[in-house]
């Protein structure tokens, strides 16, 4: 100890009032610094990192797998759980009461309305409406979408409402044969959308008088005739829906049908989605045509059996077709809506009849 | 009544792959199907962590709820098991797993669906229990003989945990109580992992974990 305690005591002091000094100084310009709070040690939670990534919450985490397929590097995909509340929450309630009211404004138009006789009765007379190929394909059609509507909708509603009465052993039976033809049969729907398109496209082209058909409802309401040429704008509106639904229908199938083509499982959700949506708005569809196209108008059916309907018939429904027909009976027996030759004003027979 | 559970332990797993073929080699499962699989995220990256992943057994289980046929059920050990005899293949199921657990053979026409196969947690299916059809649909029934999944059982880090939810989350907060949530460079180190050892834990609990 060479240093006096005296000296020491002075050197101590002299360190404090520098260390005041300094702090004083620095405290001027700012605020004092807040002192450190006793916290815990800061360590970020590594398990909510981790999940964060599986669950993809900030971005697609790619991971990588020894197993191959598609999305096998995936290891949580999100929108699982909403397609399982879309399909049990939003679909198949809604799509029984979008059939079931279908069904039911049907009836009602029927108790209402009755069936819509020929105007002026029948004459005997028959006019050459559809060619043999025009039915083949209209029933080719029609049949093929009924086993389709049917086994389509065995999958959707018969948990429900097959399966409790039948059992599981005996629906599972049901269900697959309904699977298996549904997939079998499926594609060929395909042919029946372009055969349709092709045959009966030019004629369903929209033309003038198709509007005024629309504004006076197709006649439904009251009794006054209106216009319409080979198809009537209802009937195109129903052939452009058969179209588009088809083809999204078919198409959206297709993407079910084969999942060898490395589809994300997004994608046939989406598919999936789309399928049942269009199907049951297909199905709703054709509910009316085939309510008009067999009860709901006299003498219609049997332009899609026979290929001829009577003559009044088509004066009454289809007036400028019939015009048309008629002139060119002696030449050709199948007529051809000319959008051309369609020019004249419904006349004599709207006046006729009212 | 056990509520039987996976847990993959993401600190642990080595990406080794043998419970992929354990899985495989046990069950006997069809061509082209994995009923589990090992996915690596940030694979060569720092914080790369590798996690087994197969069906897990859900309490609310998805594929269930949009199932056209109705053919999961869940046991009394909380599995969610399917019939073969039932399913039809429509691929629902794997639409709605979060998990990409159900697996189809390209056994249908045209390689379409064929009935699916899933993880049964080595606890076979509806058939008879030990019998040959309940192999060959669902393979084997190790839960019968009293035994856990064959995956888990050889997992070498025993990073895949199976059993009994209680049991399985106890060992799980041990390891984590002892090492933390993780012990490699993801925000933790060893270093960092050892201040957060509890009181009077140390060099105790390591042997029990």
């Amino acid at each position: 100890m060479t240093q006096s305690p005296t000296r020491h005591h002075r050197s101590w002091w002299l360190v404090c009032i520098l260390a005041f000094t300094a702090l004083w100084a620095s405290s001027v310009p700012a605020q004092p610094a807040p002192p450190p709070a006793a916290s815990p040690i800061m360590v970020p939670n590594p398990s909510t990192d981790l999940w964060r990534a599986v669950r993809q919450r900030e971005a697609a985490v790619a991971g990588r797998t020894q197993v191959q397929g598609v999305q096998t590097g995936v290891l949580i995909q999100k929108s699982g759980e909403d397609f399982r509340n879309y399909r049990r929450e939003d679909f198949i309630g809604p799509a029984g009461m979008v059939l079931g009211g279908a069904a039911v404004l049907v009836l009602l138009f029927y108790f209402a309305r009755g069936e819509i006789p020929i105007p002026d009765g029948r004459s005997g007379k028959k006019i050459r409406r559809f060619p043999d190929f025009d039915r083949v394909l209209h029933w080719f059609t029609a049949i093929l979408f009924i086993f389709l509507a049917l086994t389509g909708l065995t999958l959707l509603f018969g948990r429900f409402f097959l399966l409790p009465v039948i059992g599981p052993e005996a629906f599972a039976v049901i269900a697959s044969a309904c699977k298996e033809g549904h997939n079998l049969f499926g594609p060929l729907f395909l042919f029946s959308v372009l055969g349709m398109l092709i045959r009966w496209g030019s004629r369903n082209l929209p033309h003038a008088y198709d509007l005024k058909w629309i504004l006076k409802g197709g006649g439904i309401i009251g009794t006054a005739h209106v216009s319409a040429g080979f198809f009537n704008a209802g009937e195109k509106i129903w052939f452009w829906s058969v179209i588009l639904l088809g083809a999204t229908v078919t198409a959206s199938g297709l993407v079910l049908l084969f999942p060898v083509f490395g589809q994300a499982r997004e994608i046939m959700q989406l598919a999936l989605v789309v399928h049942g949506i269009v199907a049951v708005l297909f199905i709703a569809g054709s509910f009316g045509h085939i309510y008009i196209g067999t009860l709901g108008t006299q003498g219609s059916l049997e332009s899609m059996t026979t290929g001829y309907v009577d003559e009044n018939w088509a004066q009454g429904h289809h007036d400028l077709w019939h015009k048309q027909a008629t002139g060119a009976q002696a030449s050709s027996g199948a007529a051809t809506d000319k959008k051309t030759h369609v020019t004249a004003e419904p006349g004599a027979a709207a006046v006729e009849r009212t | 009544m056990a509520n039987m559970k996976f847990y993959c332990d993401a600190e642990r797993c080595i990406e080794c792959n043998a419970c992929v073929t354990a899985c495989k080699n046990e069950n006997e499962v069809p061509w082209g199907v994995n009923r589990r699989r090992v996915v690596t995220i940030k694979d060569g990256e720092p914080g790369e962590r590798s996690l087994s992943v197969a069906c897990m057994h859900c309490s609310d289980a998805p594929c269930a709820a949009v199932c056209p046929v109705d053919c999961f059920y869940t046991t009394e050990d909380g599995l969610v098991l399917h019939d073969k005899d039932i399913c039809i293949g429509c691929g629902y199921c794997f639409y709605a797993c979060p998990f990409g657990a159900p697996q189809f053979p390209e056994s249908g026409a045209f390689a379409s669906r064929g009935k699916m196969d899933k993880c049964t947690f080595c606890a076979g299916g509806p058939a008879e229990t030990g019998s040959a059809a309940e192999h060959r649909k669902y393979g084997s029934n190790r839960l019968a003989e009293g035994k856990l999944p064959l995956c888990a059982e050889m997992c070498s880090t025993k990073a895949l945990l199976a059993g009994d939810a209680d049991v399985i989350s106890d060992i799980y907060r041990m390891r984590v109580v002892n090492r933390g949530a993780s012990v490699l460079d993801w925000g933790v180190n060893y270093d960092k992992a050892s201040l957060r050892q509890s009181k009077g834990m140390k060099g105790k609990v390591s042997s029990k974990g």
